[in-house]
């Protein structure tokens, strides 16, 4: 076994083991939820709020999907493939938030919102 | 005799060094923040790192498909430039008549720029019926005089005693150089690993010039496509040049030594 003891295989083999390592995390966190949370400037929950995904192309903003948030103003989406997109929220009276900005690692990976989405009353 | 501190000249070195790296500390930078060269004011670390422009390029273009066809013609011409350069790099330490002219032909063939024979060697590779293929995208630079000349100087270390003992010992010429210098000149094998890799690694002429099918292009045909797909791309553009980099990079580093022995051999031979 000494053979296998020089930095060519070591290299590569850390290196194999990484990338094992990266697909065996993207295999466990790739079910594609975004779930997060709308409130008001007040930080107070917005139920019945109106969640927009919308993925960039080129030229324009394609939407992806849209939800309405609970009693206690969450939100989620499931099964998305997206790694760049935009949430939007908007409520008739509370206000708007536009278009955010999301970056991932991974296609479809899990995102859990800690910064809840702020409603700004429009002027 | 008086021993000067050494640490001056090392400072010098030091800071000349870091001056040479300069500009891979720029394009790494801008691979991981986006900001452009005229961002101000200036630093010397990215502001806000993050591996999104990664990312962006491994999914706006299919990176993987291109990485998998570098690395398969790589490998060819890698493999095939062990072979070839080392069996012509033996020959022309044996004595055989035009010997002479044989090197300078190799010599003169050196200065002939790739650009000169493209068109023979296109309608060449044509008339294979390799277009569009691995092997065509290989077949150019699977043999390179440099190397050859590697292996020769290399080859030419080795003690004379050796071969003939070898000889003596009823070893045929393919297992003299199979058996005998190959293992003594692993040197000369990792400047022709390292060398032949990186040639084929950032070919851009030849697989332009030969491959139609999208599916069989190489990485540096890959970067030129990625420029027409992104609108902005200050930070992915960057970040694909590192990806590119990378394997050649990892090569050099592994076999440095090696490497830099396998170009000195010879050199201070009296």
């Amino acid at each position: 076994m000494a053979w296998l003891r020089n930095r060519y295989i070591l290299t590569l083999g850390a290196l194999g083991v990484l990338a094992i390592s990266w697909n065996i995390y993207v295999a466990l966190n790739n079910d594609g939820i975004i779930a997060g949370r709308v409130v008001t400037a007040e930080q107070q929950p917005v139920s019945g709020a109106t969640v927009t995904l919308s993925e960039r192309s080129l030229l324009v903003a394609v939407p992806k999907g849209r939800t309405v948030t609970d009693d206690k103003g969450g939100f989620r989406f499931a099964g998305h493939t997206l790694h760049h997109f935009y949430l939007e929220a908007s409520k008739e009276g509370a206000g708007r938030m536009p278009p955010k900005e999301f970056r991932l690692y991974f296609k479809g990976q899990n995102l859990f919102i800690e910064k809840p989405l702020v409603l700004a009353e429009s002027k | 005799m008086r021993q000067y501190p050494r640490w001056p000249i090392h400072l010098i070195l030091l800071f000349v060094s870091s001056l040479m790296l300069i500009p891979f500390v720029w394009v790494l930078k801008t691979s991981l923040s986006g900001e452009n060269i005229f961002s101000y004011p200036p630093a010397l670390l990215p502001r806000d790192p993050h591996l999104f422009f990664y990312v962006d390029v491994w999914y706006t273009i299919p990176f993987f498909r291109y990485l998998v066809n570098s690395a398969v013609v790589s490998a060819i011409v890698v493999a095939a430039n062990i072979v070839f350069n080392s069996m012509a790099g033996y020959a022309l330490t044996r004595n055989f008549p035009g010997k002479r002219a044989m090197i300078l032909l190799f010599l003169s063939c050196m200065m002939i720029p790739f650009q000169v024979t493209i068109i023979p060697a296109y309608l060449i590779t044509k008339k294979m019926a390799l277009l569009n293929s691995y092997l065509g995208m290989a077949l150019p630079v699977c043999s390179t005089i440099i190397c050859i000349f590697v292996f020769k100087a290399s080859f030419e270390a080795i003690p004379k005693s050796l071969i003939d003992a070898a000889r003596i010992d009823g070893l045929s010429e393919w297992r003299i150089v199979l058996r005998i210098l190959l293992p003594l000149s692993k040197s000369a094998i990792a400047t022709n690993v390292i060398l032949a890799f990186i040639w084929s690694w950032n070919n851009f002429l030849w697989p332009l010039v030969i491959i139609r099918d999208q599916e069989m292009q190489t990485l540096p045909l890959g970067l030129s496509r990625f420029l027409t797909v992104v609108e902005d791309t200050t930070g992915a553009l960057y970040a694909f040049c590192i990806m590119v980099l990378l394997p050649g990079l990892i090569l050099f580093l592994l076999a440095q030594k090696e490497f830099i022995a396998g170009l000195t051999t010879g050199a201070a031979k009296g």
